[in-house]
């Protein structure tokens, strides 16, 4: 909508004070005070107002009010610019997954990336972090942000042709939030429990939370990758061998285990007829595998190869190369009770001599952005834009002399994965600068994380280690790092760092529904860790991934997802 | 003969035990647990635990160890802890994929070998000679991994004769089986070439030089008679036994070309129940490894008796 004349403005305006007065909840008003005083600009009012279910009308008119002409909120796909041919069947590749295809087991780069093909969620979070419709049409919170009730979308048909009800929902979210394996209990522990789900209507779902939560919306939309809707009626562990039932834009043919799964287009589809006739994914053991298949043309699609494999590609007009800037990161952790790292001067010390442009340049072939150790990836809206820390041996070195630390040395425990292994020895190599002696310990995955006793998390390695290197995958918002990795009973906490007002704060941002309130707690928050920094986080992923040309309409997902409603071969 | 099958027969069954013994022990010894291998590192101790009594992984080792043993000799090999399936359905086909790798492999590699042997053992110090063995040491020296990649850059990227993967569309013909094959069982060939040519080489020279050889000339035989029925039968002799241990290695271990071919052998299958530890795949595998070992070994010993008939089964000379 855009102002045109001086009663379209008065009428505009007249509307929107109309819904503030007699409609608009606590927090819709102070989005669009948000908005007037110049704290958002249009993209993020837009990703806010859909976080909290502020229909586009309303949207529109506080932006034209404002003066933001020609506001228009973006579409649930990319509109096509050339004439979509219908047909063919797109090959695509992902990673094969030692573990299981159910949903409430999800845990894996390739099986999520191939669950989610046939099954899809409530919410979707996009590129630019703004959640949108999906299977639920609109959300709305309480006062308070305790209590999300969802309205779903009607007509949504299962592959079975049976229609998606509220009764879905409900079965599927106490599963993800009650059952003992669910991998979901890790998003949703102290916020959301079986109990809290609760069926309000036929399409009307309501979300009972234990604590505020104001960006609820993004826990049920595709980052929470267990968290598909699927029949009622298909029981846990039953999903894979029922035929991977669910409302997707493809439904399972055939598959061989664990190697081929040909899936064919979903005639009832919701939004609208897929232009593929089909989807052929196949499992590959290797990435050099799947990247050498990519090349020899007979793939089309891959999920993910390093940015080493995707280097040939680029020059190659035959493929074009697409790149994401996700939140992906590697936490450098340094145990906070262990001596060597117990005085934090030293923590700050080591982290002072990363060379963070050289890493991302060197290691990473410019594909990352910088880190600022932080779980505050500096895309995320709430991020509260504190400094960005630079290399600074000189200050290491008298951080180092003030806590006795002179001779410092240590050793770094991780992995071989991807570039973990070389990040430690550039690590290694800055310390040196500074007169820091490092040592690296490098294990399978099998042993870093496995366990040696009983108890896994007393005895595994990448969480009792006094200093390891650890991957984590993308997230569109910040709450399972903080809750997970840095609250003082995070079950992930490795460095061991226990912080009441760390905790506090972490627990003000959690609730806190306004980006003002957010940004405050959130600069609290990177405030304290950049002082005792626990763990140093050097640089986020982008990434980088080579298609076939002939693929339109396709776009990378931060976290490996194969969106393919909308996809051609031309 | 008979005695000395059935007598391998037994030995094959005492060994086999020992070895789901030795399996079963170095699995207690692997870091890996089976409910995490499924659910992930992130996974919570209590989820951990609630999929380990589900699927009976809590057990004591020795418990799981009988059991197991117990479905074994009733011919059930039971179910993977780590995907609840049937462990045989696992390992069928993966079985299938490699005895049918194997014996392409094998197809190319022995008869080009052994070829390239009898060339190389009669021209001994000719150019032709020095050109198989050292092509067959270079060969050798080349992992297979970066054999593989080249091959796949010349016939696959370059020439694109040849499919990447080794893996064909259900219901595909053999042609096309052998097609899909063709580029891992190459790289299998180049690699077991130089050992197979040289052991078959020193053969060959060593019996050139025999008396009996001389002795053969001496008696007015053509040549070709000589190295038919004198030569050859002597000098193939060592060349059936390496024959015979590289076919459990074709079999068996190929992980590496079968990960770069995307190929679902029993070698990959060992290594993920292996990473996983789950103990009911893995000891399946390992014995079914196991006796296609003893089975080609027995063979081979058969093939050795019938080639050299100083040997007597089981009895003195």
């Amino acid at each position: 909508m855009s102002s045109e004349g001086g009663s379209m403005d008065r009428e505009t305006r007249r509307s929107l004070d109309d819904f503030r007065r007699d409609d608009a909840t606590p927090i819709e008003n102070n989005l669009i005070d948000e908005l007037v005083e110049g704290q958002l600009d249009r993209a993020e009012f837009f990703r806010r107002g859909a976080m909290f279910g502020l229909s586009v009308g309303v949207m529109s008119s506080a932006l034209a009010v404002v003066g933001e002409a020609g506001a228009t909120p973006l579409g649930s796909f990319a509109p096509a610019t050339e004439t979509v041919k219908v047909g063919g069947t797109a090959r695509v590749g992902v990673a094969k997954w030692g573990g299981s295809l159910e949903p409430f087991k999800l845990a894996e780069a390739g099986s999520l990336g191939m669950s989610g093909i046939p099954g899809e969620y409530l919410t979707y979070s996009d590129n630019n972090n703004q959640i949108r419709p999906w299977l639920a049409v609109s959300w709305k919170p309480n006062k308070a942000a305790s209590v999300w009730t969802f309205r779903l979308r009607r007509g949504v048909r299962f592959h079975n042709g049976r229609e998606m009800t509220a009764d879905d929902v409900v079965a599927n979210y106490k599963l993800y939030t009650g059952n003992k394996q669910s991998q979901a209990l890790s998003i949703f522990e102290g916020i959301l429990g079986p109990e809290g789900v609760i069926k309000k209507g036929k399409y009307t779902v309501e979300f009972r939370l234990k604590q505020p939560t104001g960006a609820f919306p993004y826990l049920v939309s595709q980052t929470s990758y267990q968290c598909i809707i699927y029949p009622r009626s298909i029981k846990p562990d039953q999903w894979v061998k029922g035929g991977m039932i669910g409302t997707g834009p493809f439904k399972l043919r055939n598959f061989t285990e664990k190697r081929q799964y040909n899936l064919v287009r979903h005639d009832q589809y919701w939004g609208g007829k897929p232009p593929l006739d089909g989807v052929r994914v196949t499992a590959y053991e290797t990435s050099t595998a799947m990247a050498l298949a990519l090349r020899a043309g007979q793939l089309d699609i891959v999920s993910a190869v390093s940015r080493l494999e995707a280097q040939p590609f680029f020059s190659n007009k035959k493929f074009r190369i697409l790149n994401l800037p996700t939140a992906a990161h590697r936490q450098f952790t340094m145990r906070a009770d262990d001596p060597a790292f117990k005085d934090p001067r030293i923590r700050r010390a080591v982290a002072l001599t990363i060379n963070r442009p050289d890493v991302i340049s060197g290691l990473l072939r410019g594909a990352a952005t910088l880190g600022n150790d932080t779980p505050f990836w500096n895309r995320y809206p709430s991020s509260s834009g504190v400094a960005q820390r630079q290399r600074n041996v000189a200050t290491a070195r008298q951080l180092l002399a003030a806590a006795g630390a002179q001779n410092l040395s240590f050793t770094i425990t991780t992995h071989r994965l991807q570039e973990i292994p070389d990040y430690a020895a550039a690590i290694q190599r800055y310390a040196r600068d500074a007169g820091i002696d490092v040592k690296i310990e490098l294990m399978s995955d099998a042993e870093y994380y496995g366990s040696s006793g009983n108890d896994y998390y007393a005895t595994t390695p990448w969480i009792n280690k006094p200093s390891t290197i650890t991957e984590w995958g993308h997230r569109a918002v910040p709450n399972v790092y903080l809750t997970a990795a840095y609250a003082s009973n995070g079950i992930w906490n490795a460095p061991h760092y226990k912080n009441a007002q760390l905790d506090a704060a972490i627990k003000s941002y959690l609730s806190a529904v306004d980006l003002t309130t957010q940004r405050k707690y959130s600069k609290q928050i990177t405030t304290i860790l950049q002082r005792d920094v626990p763990i140093v986080t050097a640089y986020h992923f982008t990434s980088v991934t080579p298609v076939a040309a002939k693929v339109r309409n396709f776009q990378l997902e931060s976290i490996n997802h194969l969106r393919l409603a909308k996809t051609w071969l031309a | 003969m008979l005695r000395y099958i059935v007598k391998r027969i037994g030995l094959a069954i005492v060994t086999l035990f020992l070895l789901s013994l030795i399996v079963f022990a170095l699995s207690q010894m692997l870091p890996a647990n089976v409910a995490r291998a499924v659910l992930g590192q992130f996974a919570t101790q209590e989820a951990i635990d609630s999929l380990n009594h589900e699927i009976g992984a809590d057990r004591p080792a020795v418990v799981q160890y009988l059991d197991y043993m117990r479905g074994f000799v009733q011919g059930d090999l039971g179910v993977s802890l780590a995907s609840q399936t049937p462990v045989w359905s696992i390992l069928e086909p993966a079985l299938i994929n490699s005895l049918k790798l194997a014996a392409l492999a094998f197809v190319i590699v022995v008869p080009i070998s052994i070829v390239g042997g009898i060339v190389a053992g009669l021209r001994s110090g000719t150019l032709g000679d020095r050109t198989i063995t050292i092509f067959g040491l270079s060969m050798s020296a080349i992992p297979e991994f970066v054999t593989g990649i080249i091959l796949i850059l010349v016939f696959v990227i370059w020439l694109g004769w040849l499919p990447v993967t080794a893996q064909w569309d259900e219901g595909a013909g053999p042609l096309t089986q052998v097609k899909h094959l063709l580029l891992p069982s190459l790289c299998l060939a180049l690699v077991l070439f130089g050992y197979i040519a040289r052991i078959t080489r020193a053969g060959v020279i060593e019996a050139v030089d025999a008396d009996y050889t001389r002795t053969a000339y001496l008696k007015g035989l053509p040549t070709h008679t000589v190295i038919r029925r004198h030569v050859l039968r002597n000098a193939l002799l060592p060349t059936i036994a390496v024959v015979a241990t590289q076919i459990s290695y074709l079999v068996g271990g190929l992980l590496i070309v079968e990960g770069l071919f995307n190929y679902q052998g029993i070698g990959l299958q060992v290594f993920l129940s292996a990473q996983q530890n789950d103990f009911t795949v893995l000891t399946s595998a390992v014995l079914v490894l196991g006796l296609v070992v003893l089975f080609v070994t027995l063979v081979a010993d058969i093939l050795y008796g019938l080639l050299n008939p100083r040997i007597r089964f089981g009895t003195a000379e």
